[in-house]
């Protein structure tokens, strides 16, 4: 696994200086070449519990000579294909709650768009630092951060309850019926409207902080808050997503491979979740995160540039 | 009667794989040259570096929705099936809304309605700032 990320690395790491000082590299190579990362990203995002916009915008952005703009607009759509794409199977079997997802996502995707706004406001050294720091604050989140399978919830907070943001789902692992419910609606509220603001500011998708909202601080059980999730992160990058479509920050060549690339990789890496050593996938992800973030920061500051 | 979340998940299913046989077909298109497209693939190869301001100026291409009238070339009817993910959620919010109601849920109603309501404004180019 790896080999593989330094396989990444090393293809997208070589394609600007081909571009830049050597023969001049035919068009179609790119979208090949994109294809083939997302591919692999798509694969890896589902292996280490990941999105994969959260991949593709450092890596893809400290990498590859596309400006920042065409990434972040490249990394949402990304991000909300795969989302869609696997959103009715957990829908359908109960592993993701409409409910449950409905106010989160309506003030995240408002805190999107103010941010997709501010995001292609700001000067690119300014978001490359951000996003550097981001990136690396992410990575630290995910290696530090503990996950309750069925946490406590004595009861539901008032606006929960007012929500109906309770229900019961089958447990295709245990065969058991979960009963769940959810506490700390507003402040989970308030975290989501940052997430969103995230989400829309640097095109990364909004998975690595949904789940500890809704695990950690809601009180949902994981698997639910996995399913819940993706779908918040459907409607969330959605409406960001339109801000950069309308700004002409999305290239139909950058994003239409990345969006096969990485639903076609999201498939494979479903087949392998049950072969594949997790631990060691999310290990190089981590790596791999804060390679990129630590890239995209000393670009920002214009150290490495 | 119809649960609202077996509903949006069956138009979910349904509208992503219509888009994503869309942009398959629109990628094969595009990437064989069958389609002409409007701004030609090694001049966006050129110009992917600069600022999406910058490259719209020296790439002549529209923003907002001034490329549907393009969308017989190659890389705008790419960009059509990009809209058709982005248009996803909005459609099936909007569904979901007469489900909700049938059901005596009018909060759940509302927030569908509000959800549609942003998605709509993002998706018709109605916020400041957005060029």
């Amino acid at each position: 696994m790896m080999r593989l990320a330094f396989l990444v690395a090393a293809l997208a790491g070589a394609s600007p200086a081909m571009a830049a000082g050597g023969a001049p590299v035919p068009w179609w190579v790119w979208p090949l070449a994109l294809f083939a990362v997302t591919f692999v990203l798509g694969a890896v995002a589902v292996l280490a519990g990941v999105g994969g916009g959260v991949l593709f915008v450092p890596i893809v952005g400290a990498f590859f000579p596309f400006h920042l703009d065409f990434v972040r607009g490249a990394g949402l759509l990304l991000a909300l294909s795969g989302a869609l794409s696997a959103a009715p199977a957990l829908l359908a079997n109960g592993l993701a709650s409409l409910r449950l997802a409905m106010p989160a996502a309506l003030v995240g995707s408002v805190t999107s768009i103010v941010g997709a706004l501010i995001g292609l406001a700001l000067p690119t050294g300014a978001v490359y630092t951000a996003l550097g720091i981001t990136i690396l604050a992410i990575a630290l989140l995910m290696w530090r951060s503990r996950k309750s399978d069925h946490p406590d919830v004595p009861a539901s907070d008032p606006l929960a309850a007012a929500l109906r943001l309770h229900g019961v789902y089958h447990d295709p692992a245990t065969g058991r019926e979960v009963d769940w419910k959810v506490c700390r609606t507003p402040a989970a509220l308030v975290a989501f409207a940052g997430v969103g603001l995230l989400a829309g500011l640097f095109g990364l998708g909004a998975g690595w902080a949904n789940v500890p909202v809704f695990n950690l601080l809601m009180g949902a059980p994981l698997k639910l808050s996995v399913g819940t999730s993706g779908l918040v992160l459907s409607v969330i990058d959605t409406s960001a997503a339109w801000i950069y479509l309308h700004s002409g920050a999305v290239l139909p060549m950058l994003v239409a491979p990345s969006i096969i690339g990485v639903m076609l990789g999201a498939k494979i890496g479903v087949r392998l979740l049950s072969v594949a050593p997790a631990a060691k996938v999310r290990s190089t992800v981590l790596v791999l995160l804060v390679f990129a973030g630590g890239r995209a920061l000393l670009k920002g500051l214009g150290i490495w540039a | 009667m119809t649960d609202p979340q077996e509903v949006y998940a069956r138009w979910l299913d349904a509208l992503t794989g219509i888009a994503f046989v869309f942009s398959v077909l629109a990628l094969a298109l595009y990437l064989t040259g069958a389609l002409t497209p409007f701004v030609a693939p090694q001049a966006v190869v050129e110009l992917w570096r600069l600022p999406v301001d910058q490259y719209l100026a020296r790439a002549g291409a529209p923003s907002g929705w001034g490329w549907l009238s393009l969308v017989g070339r190659g890389d705008y009817l790419n960009l059509a099936g990009i809209c058709l993910f982005a248009l996803i959620s909005l459609i099936c919010c909007a569904r979901v809304i007469p489900a909700f109601l049938r059901r005596g849920e009018p909060l759940h109603a509302a927030l569908a309605a509000a959800q549609v309501l942003v998605l709509l404004a993002a998706a018709l180019n109605l916020f400041p700032g957005a060029r």
